[in-house]
């Protein structure tokens, strides 16, 4: 357990941020979800070791986050959601700074700002200056001075703001291999559900100071079963008609995506057979899941 | 359907740096999406329709008309700008306001005018503090209600989901489909393929000043010959299953995942296959878990139409 | 045989804690301010009255032989503590040192004020000690380079040129003298130019602010005493403050009857002013935000 927490609370002078936050975080990748004004950034501060709990206590990454906050930055790399950078340095230049900041030897530094900026795809451009580095760029680069020091637990803060398609892309498969590695852990905090599900296989969702619901995201999204979410082709009515015969409960959104709840007497593979009789053809066949969204929603209590 | 807007051959440069080239489309009701890349020329193509702008070759007509320095009607269309520009010292009441008298509305309109449109993106509790205090979903939503506020027929929206929370997210679609079913014509940009998803099927895709695809994703899916479509099954056995079409010349190749006891086949003839398979799960007695097709989404035909 | 693995890889290091976390940030502000037009030349001129100053030493000893040429007292050329006083608080080397504070300190913080960077430096095992530390040390290396090396070399080609040590006895106190005003004049000049690069987050107001402060100070004092003639007055300009300063380190008379403990006590109150400043600003917990 990289991220062990009991009871945090805070509070900015009468505004209680963090009302009584238990966390044990597994390894892999973690989304932090929440409401803006949940207590997330309060939250990330104090697990990165800039602010001290007015209660509770924890560790994080084995250092304690109050009485050892600068050893737990020296172990984590954080990935800014805002442009940074610092004036007249190259990407070389930059990553090795900050990288030496971080306790690296300056050889070291440099040798290892090359290898990251290989990593994050910077490398035809690693040494012109930031100044003429694209918004994508920019945003990569950001990546790589938060791994250059090989952290053992990264943080993310809406890691493809700002990004077009392809960029998007391309930094979320980057997070993905990161996080794939089993001994770095990494937290993102995004509220692109799309990207957390793709990058993430546990969640915390923080409302109002309070964790409100965490778990692994398979666990969370309820399997709905006998709902299934179907798309078809030919002879459409025929086949809903023998599946209504068969005491289905058929329903069709504007999307032609159809939603079939099977009696539980039925076995689902009969599906498979009425559409063989009728020559339909089954180009989706899914069992229905909450989405990560109606989870949210439910789980933040308010719609 | 009527098309609202229509551009006839498009094109724009700044100087030597070319914004649009030959921009066609006719654009319907109802909900469409532009994606593109950074620099793709989606600012600029707004910015055209919009009247900001006045176009190098071609022309932008609404309904017929068209738009460069017509202001009637400007009062028919609505834009949220990506950026922030506002002026901070105002309450977010006024600033609504006085945007609304641009269109000559009487005072008592003025007031509805405003209250429904900040009720609408749930501002009314913060219509009267400034808007140096408001959050960044704040900001947006303001941005939404100042481009609504005067009930357009024509709503183009930049960006419109930055910086809010995934509530605030879905309820700005859900807003947008309920104008898309009262017959409005509404344009989103947007990078975030997923959420443009949600909301429309119909896009256009613009790269490198031109229109590279148009019309309903899963129909520009299959135009897309070069890159044969994906099909992933998860059943009981798969290679049972693989081994009944292998000989099929339709199907390129078949993939095998160990881990999710799945099998993603590459075929260039969907219907073939489709048509193949229900027999072949009933009379080998294969049971199916799951059925999809992994690259029949927007990313994938992003990546394959403009990727590298 | 082995293929190096694909994707991310460990790095097999260990971070260590140093003894100056704070190292990479003076090298690369020394490095920035290199690199600035016109930079050399300025220092450069700032090293001249030290040059000069030593020729002069050179000059006193070896009187006899330039007696033919040097018709004008000897008492000019007297090696003595006011030489050097003359030396670490004439106007020009106090002038210069501005200069050099308005290339190294125009953008030490405002620049990371302006492009967001103190996320990334508080997101480091850095205390804002530390942070202010290597900023500070910027400065402190270019003016210490140009009071306390000087000083202490024209104290050294004294006693060689002399070739005794009869100077050192007699004024012993001299090179504790040195090293003292050299310090508090780089201390005095660090807290100043920080400050003032802690209020903007344009590096060239920063500039501009830091070189009027001082001179328009200085045109604020001449202009009261002209028309009041009192010497508190004084008091209102930063040169003469560090003059009057200057001239009780060295034993020397001061220029105005003011006494030099209120001149002390005005650098004081910039250098308290700038640490309350400083802390307020550079706040590490907006890190996240």
């Amino acid at each position: 357990m990289s991220v062990e927490v009991r009871d945090i609370h805070f509070s900015y002078g009468k505004v209680k941020a963090l009302d009584g936050v238990d966390l044990d975080l597994p390894q892999g990748a973690i989304g932090l979800l929440g409401p803006n004004g949940a207590g997330k950034s309060t939250l990330i501060r104090i697990l990165l070791g800039f602010l001290s709990p007015d209660r509770g206590g924890g560790k994080v990454l084995d250092y304690d986050i109050k009485h050892q906050q600068t050893e737990i930055r020296r172990y984590v790399g954080y990935m800014p959601e805002d442009d940074c950078f610092i004036p007249g340095m190259d990407a070389v230049s930059f990553t090795s700074y900050l990288g030496e900041l971080s306790g690296m030897p300056r050889q070291e530094a440099i040798k290892r700002a090359h290898e990251v900026l290989f990593y994050v795809g910077l490398e035809e451009s690693r040494y012109r200056m930031l100044e003429t580095y694209s918004g994508g760029m920019k945003q990569r680069l950001k990546l790589a001075q938060a791994i250059v020091h090989d952290p053992k637990l990264i943080f993310l803060d809406e890691p493809t703001s700002g990004l077009d398609p392809q960029g998007r892309s391309e930094i979320l498969e980057l997070i993905m291999d990161i996080s794939s590695k089993k001994d770095i852990q990494v937290l993102i905090s995004s509220h692109i559900l799309p990207d957390i599900e793709l990058t993430c296989s546990y969640v915390v969702i923080l409302n109002k100071g309070k964790p409100a619901a965490q778990g692994k995201i398979s666990d969370l999204k309820e399997i709905k079963y006998n709902l299934y979410e179907m798309r078809i082709k030919h002879e459409r009515e025929k086949f809903l008609q023998v599946l209504r015969d068969m005491k289905c409960r058929v329903e069709e959104t504007e999307d032609q995506l159809l939603k079939i709840y099977i009696p539980p007497d039925l076995d689902p593979q009969e599906i498979f057979r009425i559409a063989s009789e009728g020559k339909t053809q089954i180009r989706h066949f899914v069992k229905s899941q909450t989405s990560l969204e109606d989870l949210f929603a439910e789980v933040v209590g308010v719609d | 359907m009527n098309p609202v807007i229509v551009t006839n051959n498009l094109s724009k440069w700044y100087g030597n740096v070319l914004g649009l080239s030959d921009v066609s489309l006719k654009i319907e009701p109802g909900i469409t999406g532009i994606l593109g890349p950074n620099g793709a020329g989606k600012s600029t193509f707004l910015k055209l329709i919009t009247g900001q702008i006045k176009a190098n070759i071609g022309t932008v007509t609404i309904n017929g008309k068209k738009i460069r320095n017509n202001y009637t009607l400007f009062s028919m269309i609505g834009f949220c700008p990506e950026q922030d520009s506002f002026y901070e010292e105002m309450t977010g009441w006024k600033f609504v306001a006085s945007l609304l008298k641009l269109f000559h509305f009487s005072a008592k309109e003025i007031e509805e005018r405003a209250e429904k449109a900040l009720e609408i993106v749930e501002l009314t509790k913060d219509k009267d503090r400034v808007i140096r205090s408001y959050s960044r979903g704040m900001r947006q939503r303001l941005k939404v209600a100042q481009a609504i506020a005067h009930e357009p027929e024509i709503i183009i929206l930049d960006e419109p989901l930055n910086g809010l929370d995934p509530l605030g997210r879905r309820k700005i679609i859900r807003l947008i489909k309920e104008y898309s079913s009262e017959g409005k014509t509404i344009i989103v940009s947007s990078h975030v393929l997923p959420e443009i998803e949600a909301m429309t099927r119909k896009i256009v895709l613009i790269h490198q000043g031109k229109v590279f695809a148009q019309g309903d994703i899963h129909y520009i899916r299959d135009l897309i010959e070069t890159h044969p479509h994906i099909i992933s099954i998860k059943c009981s056995n798969p290679r049972e299953l693989a081994s009944k079409f292998i000989h099929e010349d339709y199907v390129l190749s078949v993939h095998f995942d160990s881990e999710q006891d799945s099998l993603l086949v590459e075929t260039r003839n969907r219907d073939k296959f489709f048509a193949l398979l229900p027999p072949l799960f009933v009379n080998f007695k294969i049971e199916v878990q799951e059925i999809t097709s992994p690259d029949d989404n927007l990313q994938a035909v992003f990546d394959y139409l403009v990727g590298k | 045989m082995t293929i190096k693995e694909k994707g991310y890889t460990h790095w097999e290091g260990r971070l260590k804690n140093g003894k100056f976390p704070w190292w990479p940030i003076t090298r690369y502000g020394i490095k920035l301010t290199f690199k600035k037009k016109f930079f050399k030349f300025f220092f450069f001129g700032t090293l001249l009255p030290a040059l000069v100053y030593l020729v002069g030493i050179y000059v006193s000893e070896r009187l006899e032989d330039f007696k033919s040429m040097v018709r004008e007292s000897p008492a000019l050329l007297n090696i003595n503590p006011g030489y050097f006083k003359s030396y670490f608080t004439n106007d020009f080397l106090l002038f210069m040192m501005v200069m050099i504070l308005v290339f190294a300190g125009g953008g030490l913080i405002s620049d990371d004020l302006k492009y967001n960077s103190l996320q990334l430096y508080f997101s480091r095992p850095l205390r804002k000690k530390d942070y202010f530390f290597g900023k500070a040390s910027v400065l402190v290396f270019f003016l210490l380079i140009v009071t306390l090396i000087p000083g202490l070399i024209l104290f050294i080609f004294k006693l060689i040129f002399s070739g005794s040590f009869k100077f050192f006895v007699s004024y012993p106190w001299l090179p504790i003298s040195v090293i003292g005003y050299s310090f508090l004049v780089t201390a005095f000049f660090s807290f100043y130019a920080l400050l003032i690069s802690s209020l903007s987050k344009n590096r060239r107001y920063v500039a501009i602010l830091i070189f009027s402060t001082y001179v328009f100070s200085d045109i604020l004092f001449g202009i009261f005493y002209g028309i009041y003639k009192s010497p508190y007055f004084s008091l209102l300009s930063l040169k003469v403050n560090l003059q009057q300063v200057g001239a009780f380190i060295f034993n020397q008379k001061m220029q105005y009857s003011v006494s030099w403990i209120y001149s002390f006590l005005v650098l004081a109150g910039v250098c308290v002013l700038a640490g309350f400043t400083l802390k307020k600003r550079i706040r590490g917990v907006e890190v996240v935000k």
